[in-house]
């Protein structure tokens, strides 16, 4: 009974704060309102006996949020909503895209056949999830996902401003300025000549 | 498990979590007063937060031009249910743990990795600069100690093969994690002064940015910012005692003193180094993070997996 | 509830935010070592605003602005070296005090008070307007043209600016000072800020007060004439500006030398943290005496270990060799090669044997070392020179600079700023900006950047 009133409760609140997301107007407040759906849906998986996936879900996707956030604000100029600018492009597509997508998904949830053997008791689903999608590569898995991080490490170190070899302005010419330039030509604002 | 249960539950976390704050509130006094020289008088400064308490409570709340208020009046509650969260994670005795999940450090993580969201929202709302510069500050620094942390945690919960804490705990019944992996406790320290954003990773909060994120807030809010901040130095230091100190383990004493006191020996030190570790400048400390302490977080958890292997055989 | 909350409050420390003027000499930082005070970051944590010494022009505005800034219960301490008062005070009901040792109890005083209601909170000093009028004009109400113009809530639309990696984010102009607590009070910075660094600092134009002239007004009221040294930011009854004119035991000079020192060597640990530390240092400064080599020393080692120190201020804010040659001396000059000191040209104290200390670098670790290798000096200097005198000369070298009757003694400094912070995080600007000691700052005699208004 407990267990179906939360279920109820936290799918209400993911389809509700689902839906803020489109309705905010400050970037931060979208951001987080899908924070809050995506960590309804980790308790849901929590109930549903798949611990391991539900808590590293809100783990990932707190971080995931928070980078989005900010990019929204780095980059938009209206990121808190405070003008009347409108931020959306192509609204009409995209509402009618975003509504065939949620009846198409919504019809795989409910006319889908899901098995309904309950799972076997006393088994540990963080082991059986790991042999499952990892199966016999796992140690090309554990190196594959560090080659990565070093790999994205290592490329943000080499072509930030300060890189491996110095100042990426000194030494090194913008392919633009090779172009043999009339004298009297500027720049414009986005820097094409 | 039963509406009582739950309830009692949430009761003790709660109040153990609000004492733990008033004794990490005094042990900050006690501490400043011994390193600026000045007699120390503990028995007085056990009266000075709830002094200083009364101060701010008496003070009228603020407001800035247009803040995003809703958040604003999350942020502290928020944090504070984090740090309550990540202390129910950690068991104060065999039996006696609040939140016994099957993936309790997945738990705790899960936990700390919001702390990020709640005083990136403490920065953001107000819609003042300086806040908001710490509110990036935070997210920059956040991302930084993040990996680190959890790569130690993983490499703490491999002797014991579950990522549940009780088995954690008895898995160092032989030798204690701070000994068999020497770099897991002194890289969760470095993170867990980033989780509370204390002392030299106080870089939303700096003087620099004349008090950061907390520069606009006044009143009840600024008290409760406060213990938020202070509950969640006592989580992690429950936390760290649990996994690296070998949790309740230890002759004579009843399991939940030694629980008790090794959470206070990593909490003198965690407060201790605001005192005398100067606050880090961010880009090097973000440069430090990704380059150095990764790798070390890496070699550290290799160092554990090679102990698994060997002992298997 | 209420009167017990007041009476548990008794217990803590008043909070004051400080505002230091012209005059305020170092009042402000010995007021750290009274633990009935707290000095705090920002007014909205603050019970009792305290204004030290003369604040004048758009300085007083700023002043009151500050004030508004503070929650209620709030009052207002003012004490001032020569008793000046303005006639342009906006503030109600402030309390004032004569003496420096008297400010402390004031302030607890007041803020038992305003606890237990039996003073009113001061009210508002400024009305409570928007400085840039938005509210219903425009198509849609914020103020400007279209969707993207005027000020609604005071924030203009973000513009865009190429970052240093190339990408184009957000820009946002922000008015920095004058009594932020880190800057020298009376600093105004007009910043652009893309995330927490800085791109473009500029000084603004002193914005022209009514009365005309600043409104300057000496204690009689009569204007005071430009140069005069009580209208520079050294405290009116500091040694150095006697010495300009008098002989003064070097003993004396240098001993306020290294007190300066230890000052703002509490004052800069303040910033990076470490608190308690600072007020150690402090406590030396305050009972330094003849015999207290050992215990600079003592504290010279510490910092040296301190890692941490090392790791927030080598190589941040390089002032090259070229730059310090502009500067008309001073230990900023010093920190990068350049060895002008005033000291070096007087008799008395070449009869000492008096070396300048000089350090390479220039960055504010240098300048960090520099300083604290003076304050030794200064001590050894002191022990050593039993009863002799420095001789008057015009110039005296004063622990921020050579001071004269027309130079102030950071002079220069301010204009080093804007080509000093461009490319810094905010963090490294503060470092930089208390590593270079600047005091506080005159506005008349201002150097500006720009010409602009303001945002």
């Amino acid at each position: 009974m407990i267990l179906d009133v939360t279920f109820w409760a936290f799918a209400a609140l993911a389809v509700f704060s689902g839906w803020r997301v489109f309705r905010a107007d400050s970037m931060v407040r979208a951001a987080y309102w899908l924070l809050v759906s995506f960590a309804a849906v980790g308790v849901i998986l929590v109930l549903l006996k798949a611990q391991f996936l539900g808590l590293i879900l809100i783990l990932m996707m707190g971080g995931e949020m928070t980078i989005m956030a900010v990019f929204m604000v780095a980059f938009m100029m209206n990121p808190a909503g405070l003008n009347p600018m409108t931020m959306v492009h192509r609204n009409r597509v995209a509402i009618v895209a975003g509504v065939v997508s949620f009846l198409a998904i919504a019809a795989l949830g409910l006319f889908a056949r899901f098995p309904t053997a309950p799972a076997p008791g006393g088994v540990d689903p963080t082991r059986r999830l790991g042999v499952e999608l990892l199966g016999d590569s796992m140690l090309v898995f554990q190196t594959a996902g560090v080659a990565l991080l070093a790999t994205m490490i290592a490329a943000i170190a080499i072509s930030s401003a300060r890189g491996r070899f110095g100042d990426a302005d000194e030494g090194s010419v913008e392919p633009v300025q090779l172009v043999v330039a009339d004298a009297g030509d500027e720049p414009d604002e986005e820097g094409h000549r | 498990m039963s509406a009582l249960g739950v309830i009692v539950a949430v009761v003790s976390v709660a109040a153990a979590a609000a004492f733990g704050a008033y004794i990490a509130a005094w042990v900050d006094i006690v501490l400043a007063r011994a390193v600026a020289g000045v007699p120390v008088r503990p028995l007085d400064a056990l009266i000075a937060p709830v002094s200083w308490g009364a101060a701010v409570a008496l003070k009228a709340r603020t407001t800035t031009e247009r803040p995003d208020g809703e958040t604003w009046a999350l942020a502290p509650a928020l944090l504070a249910a984090l740090a309550a969260v990540g202390l129910a994670a950690a068991p104060l005795a065999p039996g006696l743990l609040a939140a016994d999940v099957a993936s309790g450090i997945v738990l705790f993580g899960a936990a700390m990795a919001l702390v990020v969201v709640a005083v990136f929202l403490q920065g953001w709302s107000p819609n003042s600069p300086l806040p908001m510069i710490g509110g990036y500050r935070f997210i920059a620094e956040g991302l930084s100690y993040e990996i680190p942390l959890a790569v130690v945690l993983i490499a703490a919960a491999l002797p014991a093969r579950s990522l549940a804490i009780a088995p954690i705990v008895v898995s160092q019944e032989n030798l204690w994690n701070v000994i068999r992996q020497p770099l897991g406790l002194p890289l969760y320290l470095m993170a867990a002064l980033g989780l509370a954003f204390w002392g030299p990773l106080a870089l939303p909060e700096g003087v620099d940015l004349a008090g950061g994120s907390s520069l606009e807030i006044s009143g009840v809010s600024r008290i409760l910012w406060r213990v938020a901040q202070l509950m969640v130095l006592v989580a992690v230091s429950a936390m760290g005692a649990a996994v690296f100190l070998g949790g309740w383990l230890g002759p004579l004493l009843p399991g939940a003193a030694w629980m008790i006191a090794k959470t206070l020996v990593l909490l003198v030190l965690l407060i201790g180094a605001r005192h005398l570790v100067a606050r880090v400048p961010t880009e090097r400390y973000v440069i430090a993070s990704w380059a150095i302490l990764i790798p070390l977080s890496l070699l550290d958890v290799f160092i554990a997996g090679i102990q698994a292997l060997v002992a298997a055989r | 509830m209420t009167s017990t909350l007041a009476r548990l409050a008794s217990g803590a420390p008043s909070r004051c935010f400080a505002l230091a003027g012209a005059g305020a000499g170092d009042v402000g930082p010995w007021l750290r070592l009274d633990p009935s005070v707290a000095i705090v970051d920002s007014p909205r944590a603050a019970d009792v605003l305290l204004v030290l010494g003369r604040l004048e022009g758009e300085m007083l505005h700023a002043a009151a602005a500050v004030h508004d800034a503070i929650p209620p219960p709030r009052g207002v301490v003012v004490w001032s070296p020569d008793g000046w008062s303005s006639r342009r005070w906006p503030f109600v009901d402030a309390v004032t005090v004569r003496d420096a040792s008297e400010i402390a109890p004031a302030c607890r005083r007041l803020r038992d008070d305003l606890f237990r209601r039996r003073l009113a909170s001061s009210p508002d000093a400024l009305p409570d307007l928007d400085p840039a009028p938005w509210r219903g004009v425009g198509p849609f109400g914020q103020g400007g043209a279209g969707m993207t113009g005027g000020v609604p809530y005071g924030r203009p639309l973000a513009g865009r600016a190429d970052d240093r990696d190339g990408l184009r984010l957000d820009q946002i102009l922000v008015r920095v000072g004058p009594f932020l607590p880190p800057f020298p009070p009376g600093l105004l910075l007009d910043v652009r800020l893309q995330g927490d660094v800085i791109q473009e600092a500029t000084i603004p134009a002193p914005i022209a007060d009514d009365a005309g002239a600043s409104g300057r007004e000496g204690p009689s009221g009569a204007p005071v004439p430009h140069g005069h040294p009580a209208r520079l930011a050294v405290a009116a009854d500091s040694p150095f500006t006697t010495a300009l004119t008098r002989p003064v035991p070097i003993a004396e000079l240098e001993l306020a030398r290294a007190r300066h020192h230890l000052a703002w060597l509490a004052e800069a640990l303040r910033v990076s943290g470490l608190e308690a530390y600072g007020l150690r240092a402090l406590k030396l400064a305050f009972g330094l005496d003849l015999e207290s080599a050992e215990s600079i020393d003592a504290l010279d080692r510490w910092l040296r270990r301190n890692v941490s120190l090392r790791w927030g201020t080598n190589r941040v804010g390089v002032v090259t060799r070229a730059q310090a040659e502009g500067l008309p001396g001073g230990p900023v000059a010093r920190a990068s090669g350049d060895d002008r000191d005033a000291r070096s040209l007087d008799p008395a104290y070449q009869r000492l044997g008096f070396e300048p200390v000089v350090r390479g670098g220039g960055d504010a670790l240098a300048r960090w070392r520099l300083r604290v290798a003076e304050a030794r000096q200064s001590v050894q200097l002191a022990k050593r020179s039993r009863t002799s005198e420095s001789t008057p000369s015009g110039v005296i070298e004063d622990p921020r600079g050579p001071l004269s009757d027309d130079v102030p003694p950071s002079a220069g400094l301010v204009a080093l700023l804007p080509a000093l912070l461009v490319g810094m995080e905010w963090g490294d600007a503060v470092t930089t900006v208390v590593s270079l000691d600047i005091g506080v700052i005159d506005p008349a005699v201002r150097e500006v950047t720009s010409e602009g208004t303001g945002p």
